[in-house]
């Protein structure tokens, strides 16, 4: 290279590139923040019509949302590094509010079911309504193993996690049989008699459920104590705050790995024509029972982390309404797209809750909120990407 | 023919309750020979693909490559045992991109499972980038064009590419029976002129390949297959070289009704 202002334009490059990733990260973190934190329904309202202005921006400028796109593709290191600091410090940032620090906990669960359920509906466009049954079998698994026969919670994990795929082997199988609507009946179906299980078996503790499940401890530090970190200390919540965090990374992880593979491209094949995949020699039903067993692996993880924060689970916990909400967090945040899952989850997680000012209207702003959005972007907020290979 | 046969049918029938669809079909293909198969709409044409690729179990019958016995097997096997096809209304994964399709192609020749994709990821990566090169070598060599155009949507293609999309998505598969369902419908004469040399340089590469076409458009039955099998009402009404076929009457009874025929033979 002779031209010497070509290293002198890729430094700038890379210089803004780096700022951008960092501009975005660090206003993400601070929006959730203000959103966590907000009491006030006018502030509320504020917040969410600066997020759907982001979003009409996006959406009538691709070129921003290209930039960034491309800005996080070049400087891929530098943005996980930088999120992994940002989910690290930001319980420090919260003001020792466990309300906020429970919502985060909640919020980072349903994202690794929406995550899980991403697989099978974003995926490969199998309409699940059992994800919520999966939870739940995983919840109640490692709650009974807990309590009859005091397993720990660091073996309850992944003995619940086998649990549930089991079982969406279980379902998965039948499943195959039917295609499109008879295939959500099916699943549908499979909730409900989970719930009912729940409700009426003697071991499950019928509708009272399951009471007393210990907290976890690591290294003699109990997660139902405060957690200290160079001499702050933090509410308990904390504890499954980081356990939470780290699971929804191992979603993400496991998701990304899957997606750009052999297993992602047969999925995203039946997706859009399962008569052509089968003719490239793919086994639609192998692929399908594979994305079912995939779902029920990180429901049962996520149903495990619930059961020993909360200490205490009931059939009401694992509902077909929790299911459909999953679905809902999938569709609205954007199908077989990663970011677009994880943001859809925090986004349908804290709506409520946040909309608790509005009282009796509540569910009514939180409709109208979510088709909202959906109007801006119909795709989704983070809509599917194609593939990219060799950097 | 001096190359042995590749693919058999033999006695293929195939029943939908009541309608017979194909009746005692037989045929034959060799290493390296192109096979048209003409026929009026309804003779049962793509049932005879249908039930080759898998996608049919015939109700009696055999069909054998290379003397192993495949009705009965599923589709999917039936890809690995090296017979590819592509569709009459042309079935691309329409929401990936061109390349991914071609990549997809390949599923039979990669072997990474759920424990590589996501511990093995070293392995799972040198495949995936391997069948992703292969891929672009395959689409450069079916259509500069489209390779041009490999990471767009496939579904944005003009009619014309995506038939040589189809192709090459076969082609990856490396098999050793490409079946084409009427690769012509949809193209005017100009778009049919080039698929037919797009086909031809296809063969020419690969000696060994042998290829089933339905077609319509007798200018590519005419220039293309080396041997022509009619078919009508489910049955075989002829077989022969172009030439022999277009002059039974009986085949152009079928496709030009009988009183065009007696103007025909006139």
């Amino acid at each position: 290279m002779t031209d010497s202002t070509l290293p002198a334009r890729t430094t700038q490059n890379m210089a803004t590139g780096l700022a951008l990733v960092a501009l975005v990260e660090i206003a993400g973190a601070a929006f959730l923040r203000q959103f966590l934190l907000v009491d006030d329904w006018r502030a509320v309202i504020g917040l969410l019509a600066l997020f759907g202005g982001a979003l009409v921006a996006m959406q009538r400028l691709p070129v921003i949302e290209a930039n960034i796109e491309r800005a996080f593709a070049d400087n891929r290191r530098f943005a996980v590094l930088l999120g992994m600091a940002i989910v690290l410090a930001f319980p420090f940032v919260l003001g020792n509010s466990t309300y906020a620090l429970h919502l985060l906990i909640i919020a980072q669960l349903y994202a690794v079911l929406a995550l899980a359920l991403n697989f099978q509906l974003g995926s490969a466009n199998i309409p699940n309504f059992a994800t919520g049954a999966s939870y739940g079998i995983g919840a109640y698994a490692s709650a009974l193993l807990a309590l009859n026969w005091d397993v720990s919670f660091w073996l309850a994990l992944p003995a619940s996690a086998v649990v549930a795929t089991i079982f969406g082997f279980l379902l998965g199988i039948p499943s195959m049989r039917t295609r499109d609507s008879y295939l959500a009946l099916v699943t549908i179906a499979f909730g409900v008699v989970v719930h009912q299980l729940l409700n009426n078996l003697e071991f499950t503790g019928g509708p009272n459920g399951l009471v007393g499940i210990p907290a976890p401890e690591l290294f003699g530090h109990s997660f139902a104590s405060p957690l200290v970190i160079f001499g702050h200390s933090l509410p308990s919540q904390a504890n499954f705050y980081y356990l939470s965090a780290l699971l929804v990374g191992v979603s993400i992880l496991f998701a990304g790995r899957l997606h750009h593979s052999r297993i992602g491209l047969a999925w995203n094949a039946l997706r859009a024509d399962e008569l052509a995949a089968r003719c490239q020699g793919i086994n639609a039903t192998w692929y399908k029972v594979l994305a079912f067993a995939v779902d029920a692996f990180l429901a049962g993880f996520a149903g495990t982390i619930y059961a020993f924060y909360v200490g205490f689970i009931s059939p009401d916990n694992f509902t077909f309404l929790v299911s459909v909400t999953i679905m809902t967090m999938v569709i609205a945040g954007g199908m077989d797209n990663t970011l677009g899952v994880i943001v859809g989850a925090f986004l349908l997680t804290l709506l409520p809750e946040k909309l608790r000012a509005f009282s009796d209207y509540r569910i009514l702003f939180f409709g109208i909120t979510v088709i909202a959005f959906l109007m801006i972007r119909p795709q989704g907020i983070f809509p599917q990407r194609l593939r990219r290979y060799g950097g | 023919m001096s190359q042995a046969v590749l693919l058999e049918g033999q006695n293929l029938t195939m029943r939908f309750g009541g309608l017979v669809a194909m009746a005692e079909v037989d045929f034959s293909l060799h290493r390296g020979e192109v096979l048209g198969i003409i026929g009026p709409n309804g003779a049962g044409k793509s049932t005879l693909l249908n039930i080759i690729t898998g996608l049919y179990v015939p109700s009696s019958g055999e069909v054998r490559l290379e003397g192993e016995v495949l009705n009965g097997q599923p589709a999917h096997r039936i890809v690995a045992k090296g017979i590819a096809r592509t569709f009459q209304s042309s079935r691309l994964f329409a929401d990936l991109s061109v390349l991914d399709n071609v990549i997809i192609g390949r599923h039979t020749h990669m072997k990474t499972g759920v424990f590589d994709a996501i511990f093995n990821r070293r392995k799972a990566d040198a495949e995936l980038d391997a069948a992703a090169e292969l891929a672009e070598r395959l689409l450069k060599a079916v259509s500069r064009e489209l390779y041009a155009q490999r990471h767009r949507p496939a579904g944005e293609l003009p009619q014309a590419d995506r038939r040589r999309l189809e192709i090459a998505r076969a082609l990856a598969s490396e098999p050793k029976v490409l079946l084409l369902d009427e690769p012509s419908s949809g193209m005017d004469d100009f778009d049919t002129d080039a698929l037919m040399d797009d086909i031809r340089a296809v063969c020419a590469e690969r000696p060994e390949l042998a290829l089933m076409i339905i077609e319509h458009d007798m200018r590519l039955i005419a220039a293309l297959p080396q041997r022509v099998l009619v078919l009508d009402y489910g049955q075989k009404l002829a077989e022969g070289t172009y030439e022999e076929v277009r002059l039974i009457p009986r085949v152009q009874e079928a496709y030009l009704g009988r009183k065009g025929a007696q103007h025909a033979q006139a």
